[in-house]
C-alpha cells in the first residue's frame, strides 16, 4: 500500500509542478528510429534475448520488442540500443 | 566509448557464451559497468558479443557462479595486431633490411669505364676519380653530378679536349677525346711556309728551306715565305721547310664597358642543408638553421635514389646557400678606359698563340654613350705568321 501512495504523491507533484515525467517517475524513455533502432533508457535489466524477441525489465512491468534480426548494439546499466527490423513494441503489466 | 577508433586502439575480443543463462550474465556484466556491444544470439544457448580485452578478467569472475562456457573467437584492434606483428617481426625486419640493401646497392657505383684514353691517361683519370669518390663501391649520392665530374676532370687534365660523363644505372661511363699530337708524317713531308696574315716581317729564323723574304717586307696572306725547294735551279730538292717568321700584324678591337656595374661578393656566410625529398615534400635531415640572406646564391645538388633500374620518387638534395653582398661600382671615364684596355688585351691574347707579343696599342676612337664607354683600339702585335703549305707540282715547273 505504501508504494501505491508514494506513486500517487509523485504523480500529483509532477502534474502540479509541471516536471518531465520520465525524470520524476522513473519511467522508461523509448526512442525509435523508423523500424531500425529502439533506444531504451532507464531499463532495469535484460530478461530474454533472441534475434526475434527482446524482453527488458522496467521499473514497473516489462517491455517486449518483437521483430527480426535483433542485435544489441550497445548496452549500459540503464540504456540499450537495439538494432534490427522492429515490428512491435509491447508493454506487459503483471 | 562510442568511438570506433577508441575500440580499435584498446583492442577488442569477440566472446561466445555457451549456456542457457546468457541474459543474466549480460545483466551482471553491465552492472559491473563493463562495456559490451554487438550482442547477438546465435542459437538457443549461444550468445556472441564483443568486449574490451582489458575486461576479460572481470568476465571470468562474473561467469564463475554460472554454468556457462566462454570461448574467445576473434581478437581485433591495435593490441592484437601488435601481438601478431611481434610474432612475425622477423619477416618484417627481413623485408625491410632487404629493401634497404637493394636501395643502397642501387645507389652505389659498380662500374667505371673509361673509353678513348691512352693507358697512362686512363691510369691518371682512375686515380683522380678515386679521389673524387668515383670508384667501385662508392656511393652515387656522395659524388658530384655528372656535369660536376666532367668540369673537374676537364680542368684537371690539360691534354684532354673533351670528356663525356654518363651515368648509366650503377655504372659511370667516360668518353675521352685527347688532344691530337702533331703528326710525325706531316713534319717530314715536303712543304713551303706561307704567310698566315698581312704583316711586316720583323725577324726570321729558318731551320730548313730557303727564305724568299727579307726584313721589312710586307707580306699578304698566302704569300710564300720560305720555299721548300732548295738547290740549283735545274735540280731542285724538296724539303720540309721549317722556321719561324716573326711579323708585325695589326688588330683592331672594339670594347664596351659599363660605367656602373653591379657585382656580387660572397661574404663567407653559408648554410648547408641536406634534405630527403619525397615527391614535393622535403624533410630536412641536416642543417636546420633558418638564416635568411638578403641576397644569396644557391647551389643545389640533387641525387635521385634508385631501386634496381627504376628511379624512386625519393631524392637526397644537398643545398648550399651562400650569402652575397651586392656592390655597385661607378667608374670614371679614365678608369673605364683602363679597364676596357685590359679587357681588350686579354681577349686578344686569348685569340693568338702564346709567343705573340703586343708591342703597341693605340686608341682610335672613344665615346661615352648610354652609360657605356666604347673604345676602338688598334694593336700592333709581333707573332709567328708562318703556315705550312704543301708543295704543288706546277710550282716546280715554273
Amino acid at each position: 500500500m505504501a508504494k501505491k501512495w508514494k506513486q500517487k504523491i509523485q504523480r500529483w507533484l509532477t502534474k502540479q509542478l509541471d516536471l518531465p515525467e520520465d525524470v520524476m517517475m522513473d519511467f522508461p524513455r523509448i526512442t525509435m528510429v523508423g523500424q531500425l533502432h529502439v533506444y531504451i533508457e532507464n531499463h532495469k535489466g535484460l530478461l530474454t534475448f533472441s534475434d526475434k524477441e527482446v524482453r527488458v525489465l522496467l521499473s514497473q512491468g516489462q517491455l517486449l520488442v518483437k521483430g527480426e534480426g535483433f542485435v544489441i548494439k550497445t548496452i549500459w546499466p540503464e540504456e540499450l540500443i537495439l538494432e534490427g527490423k522492429i515490428e512491435q513494441v509491447l508493454y506487459i503489466n503483471e | 566509448m562510442k568511438n570506433l577508433w577508441f575500440k580499435r586502439l584498446l583492442g577488442s575480443v569477440t566472446v561466445k557464451l555457451i549456456g542457457i543463462s546468457g541474459e543474466r550474465i549480460i545483466n551482471e556484466l553491465i552492472r559491473q559497468r563493463l562495456v559490451i556491444w554487438n550482442v547477438k544470439r546465435m542459437s538457443k544457448n549461444e550468445i556472441i558479443f564483443q568486449m574490451f580485452i582489458k575486461d576479460i578478467r572481470s568476465l571470468r569472475q562474473a561467469i564463475r557462479t554460472h554454468r556457462v562456457k566462454v570461448r574467445f573467437i576473434k581478437r581485433a584492434g591495435f593490441p592484437s595486431w601488435l601481438k601478431r606483428f611481434r610474432r612475425n617481426i622477423g619477416i618484417f625486419i627481413g623485408v625491410f633490411i632487404a629493401l634497404i640493401i637493394i636501395i643502397i646497392l642501387s645507389n652505389m657505383i659498380w662500374k667505371v669505364e673509361i673509353e678513348g684514353a691512352s693507358p697512362d691517361l686512363e691510369y691518371k683519370m682512375v686515380k683522380q676519380l678515386k679521389e673524387m669518390g668515383v670508384k667501385i663501391g662508392g656511393f652515387q649520392f656522395l659524388v658530384d653530378d655528372p656535369e660536376g665530374i666532367q668540369r673537374k676532370l676537364t680542368a684537371m687534365n690539360e691534354e684532354v679536349t673533351w670528356i663525356g660523363v654518363e651515368l648509366n644505372g650503377t655504372s659511370y661511363h667516360f668518353q675521352v677525346v685527347e688532344k691530337e699530337q702533331p703528326d710525325e708524317v706531316k713534319k717530314t713531308s715536303p712543304r713551303h711556309l706561307v704567310a698566315k696574315k698581312e704583316a711586316i716581317i720583323v725577324d726570321y729564323f729558318v731551320e730548313k728551306g730557303e727564305p724568299v723574304i727579307t726584313i721589312n717586307d710586307f707580306v699578304k696572306p698566302g704569300q710564300l715565305l720560305v720555299s721548300g725547294l732548295i738547290g740549283r735551279e735545274d735540280a731542285k730538292q724538296k724539303v720540309s721547310a721549317k722556321g719561324e717568321i716573326l711579323g708585325k700584324t695589326w688588330y683592331t678591337t672594339e670594347v664596351e664597358v659599363d660605367l656602373t656595374t653591379e657585382f656580387e661578393l660572397l661574404t663567407g656566410k653559408e648554410n648547408k642543408r641536406t634534405t630527403i625529398d619525397f615527391g614535393n615534400i622535403s624533410i630536412p635531415i641536416w642543417g636546420f638553421s633558418s638564416a635568411k640572406y638578403k641576397h644569396k646564391q644557391v647551389e643545389e645538388n640533387k641525387h635521385e635514389l634508385q631501386f634496381l633500374k627504376w628511379k624512386l620518387p625519393i631524392s637526397i638534395t644537398n643545398k648550399t646557400i651562400k650569402e652575397v653582398e651586392v656592390h655597385e661600382k661607378t667608374y670614371s671615364t679614365k678608369e673605364a678606359k683602363k679597364l676596357a684596355q685590359e679587357i681588350a688585351r686579354k681577349d686578344l691574347q686569348k685569340s693568338f698563340s702564346e709567343e705573340a707579343k703586343i708591342i703597341d696599342e693605340k686608341i682610335l676612337h672613344e665615346k661615352v654613350e648610354n652609360g657605356k664607354l666604347k673604345l676602338l683600339i688598334s694593336y700592333d702585335v709581333i707573332e709567328n705568321i708562318a703556315k705550312e703549305a704543301p708543295i704543288i707540282e706546277e710550282e716546280r715547273e715554273d
